[in-house]
């Protein structure tokens, strides 16, 4: 049979019963528009969480000294520049930056204006060193370099500790919202060796300044990034260990490679810190979880959706016996009218599909509007909580037309199996 | 043009026996004739129409149509021969609702058959008039002139009737059955089973079938 041929009486069959093909199309636009919605809801929060929340790049591993480890007990707890040589010459790694904290306490008074409002501040700061490469890209503001004494160190905040600041801190201080490049330049004063509330150590106290130079997703969430040589020389000044590194961030060339990496990490008598790859991995996993259940129950509406299709075709069949016996007399085969049925399913499906599919973006726009209007700002509150690819609404069509060819299964052997004589006769 | 040998047909009796409606039939049919089957109801003669238009596959014996020979075809082939090869003509006329009467004319062509003229069938039964009305706009007459058509628009080689007068009145009746006399006489292979008078009456041969057997 032609497809225009096929296309006519398919048009044909559902004008002259157009309430079961409403009610038909009702149940699959159900159904999928439910799982278009869910699954957007759950890719976007998805994203959100990977991006906003845990931001954990999947080719970095962080090495940090054991705590107590056969290793440590003979001398392989600590980093030194020797392991972080052999660790940078493990197979699979592209590069690795060291990092050393800043190990005497630091508090900054702050007591001027910021931004527009008046600021009077003291606060604990925690200040850590990095290799400049690993925060280069995000620096916007002159050299991530030592400065040397007397002079402002270039610090970089993280992209997280500035939406707290944004949607905690600063709506209730009264403070202006900041963005990364207002921020930069930004200096304020830092004295190490000097704390609220621990004890300084025996060593003199450094005053200086520090000065924003960016905002990067590889910036301490909580604390500065300062360059790694201001870090040694801070720490050489106060009389602490200024030899070791804290940790040791490793790019593995692939994540592939991440698994091995760590295994070896392990054997060297370090530790791999997992600690933010696994609040990621632990909430993009409820964020499945969730996601698959809602989906599941929408699969369960197409399912319905498919039952009820097989009832309408079947009922739609035995109507329209004598109508599908006459088509056998004049040429049509078992094959055709199987077809017929199967096409007549397959347009139920496009239609409920395609008004599912448009539905659940519609629902996803009006709420991400309703959600900027209504919801109170807090951290990471995105512009958009759904993600809705392209292939998505594609798929809910897709879905749309499987369940229904599913529904027509039986119906479209019943059609087939129709004894035309039979079905003429009398 | 058509040739039947050794036709045999049981149906299920509903108590685990078997009826017989066609016992052995033989029966030979020449290019260009009207040829009527009488007999009374249930006597097999719409099972019989159905066979040789290849419609009911479960017999036994040999068929053959216009040369084409029904054993053994698949259901394609029989699609196709229903599609081209013969013409039926139902008592209760059968058009689809929806379709108007032109679409229901070119009926055969939504599956396969090529080369038809639904509008000049049409004409020919004297509808040209009326090709856009749906079947329920016409009257019984006009609706079994309809069903000519289409039995007509692949330019079959047989045309196998059931009762084609059966639901008309005697008037009406008439009048198909001198479309019927018409076409045979334009060379159409004419077969009709029937157990009116008026309709054997323009037959050139009539057979009867009793007891499951064509004398």
């Amino acid at each position: 049979m032609r497809a225009s041929s096929l296309i006519r009486l398919v048009g044909l069959s559902l004008k002259r019963d157009v309430r079961g093909a409403v009610s038909s199309v009702f149940g699959v636009t159900i159904g999928i528009g439910a799982l278009v919605f869910f699954v957007a809801l759950g890719l976007g929060i998805g994203r959100v969480v990977r991006e906003k929340v845990f931001p954990v790049d999947a080719q970095l591993v962080e090495v940090v000294p054991s705590q107590l480890t056969l290793g440590s007990m003979l001398g392989g707890g600590k980093i030194d520049q020797a392991t972080v040589d052999r660790l940078a010459a493990l197979p699979g790694v592209k590069k690795a930056w060291r990092k050393m904290t800043v190990r005497v306490p630091a508090v900054s008074r702050y007591d001027g204006e910021f931004f527009g409002s008046r600021l009077h501040l003291g606060l604990e700061v925690i200040a850590v060193g990095v290799d400049a490469e690993l925060v280069r890209a995000d620096v916007k503001l002159g050299e991530f370099i030592d400065p040397g004494e007397g002079q402002p160190i270039p610090a970089v905040a993280a992209t997280r500790l500035l939406d707290i600041y944004n949607h905690t801190f600063a709506p209730n201080r009264g403070l202006p919202k900041l963005t990364p490049t207002l921020l930069l330049g930004f200096q304020f004063p830092v004295e190490f060796n000097r704390s609220f509330v621990v004890q300084a150590k025996p060593g003199p106290v450094t005053a200086t300044s520090m000065q924003l130079v960016g905002v990067s997703d590889r910036g301490i969430l909580a604390g500065l990034t300062i360059p790694l040589d201001t870090a040694v020389r801070l720490n050489k000044a106060s009389g602490v260990d200024a030899e070791t590194f804290s940790a040791v961030t490793l790019q593995a060339e692939s994540p592939s490679h991440v698994p091995e990496l760590a295994a070896r990490v392990k054997e060297m008598g370090l530790k791999v810190d997992e600690q933010d790859r696994r609040w990621a991995e632990n909430a993009g996993a409820a964020v499945l979880l969730t996601t698959s259940a809602l989906a599941l129950l929408s699969l369960l509406i197409c399912l319905l959706a498919a039952v009820n299709i097989a009832h309408a075709l079947s009922a739609s069949v035995r109507t329209r016996t004598k109508e599908l016996g006459i088509m056998r007399a004049v040429g049509a085969a078992k094959a055709d009218v199987r077809a017929l049925v199967f096409a007549e399913a397959a347009a139920l499906g496009a239609a409920g599909g395609a008004l599912g599919s448009v539905l659940a973006v519609a629902a996803a726009f009006a709420l991400d509007a309703a959600a900027l209007t209504w919801l109170p700002q807090f951290p990471f509150k995105p512009d958009s909580f759904f993600s809705i690819p392209i292939g998505l609404p594609l798929a809910g069509v897709a879905l749309g037309v499987l369940a229904s060819l599913t529904g027509a299964w039986w119906p479209s052997r019943d059609a087939a199996a129709i004894d035309p004589a039979r079905a003429l006769a009398g | 043009m058509i040739s039947a040998r050794g036709l045999k047909r049981e149906f299920s009796d509903g108590d685990g026996g078997s009826l017989r409606v066609l016992d052995g039939v033989d029966l030979d049919v020449k290019q260009g004739e009207l040829v009527a089957v009488m007999g009374r109801s249930g006597s097999g003669k719409s099972t019989l129409l159905h066979v040789l238009g290849g419609l009911d596959t479960a017999y036994a014996g040999d068929v053959t149509v216009a040369g084409t020979s029904l054993k053994g075809l698949g259901d394609h082939e029989l699609a196709r021969f229903r599609n081209s090869t013969v013409g039926f003509v139902f008592q209760s006329f059968h058009l689809v609702p929806g379709l108007n009467a032109l679409d229901n004319v070119a009926l055969p062509a939504f599956f396969g058959a090529q080369g038809g003229d639904a509008k000049g069938a049409l004409e020919r039964v004297g509808l040209g008039a009326k090709a856009g009305r749906q079947p329920s706009q016409l009257s019984g007459g006009e609706r079994q002139r309809v069903a000519i058509a289409r039995a007509l628009f692949a330019r079959p080689k047989v045309l196998l009737c059931d009762e084609p007068t059966g639901n008309l009145d005697a008037a009406t009746g008439g009048e198909i059955i001198e479309l019927f006399k018409s076409l045979n006489a334009e060379g159409l292979t004419v077969l009709a089973v029937t157990h009116e008078e008026r309709v054997s009456a323009v037959a050139g041969r009539v057979l009867k079938l009793e007891n499951g057997k064509l004398t």
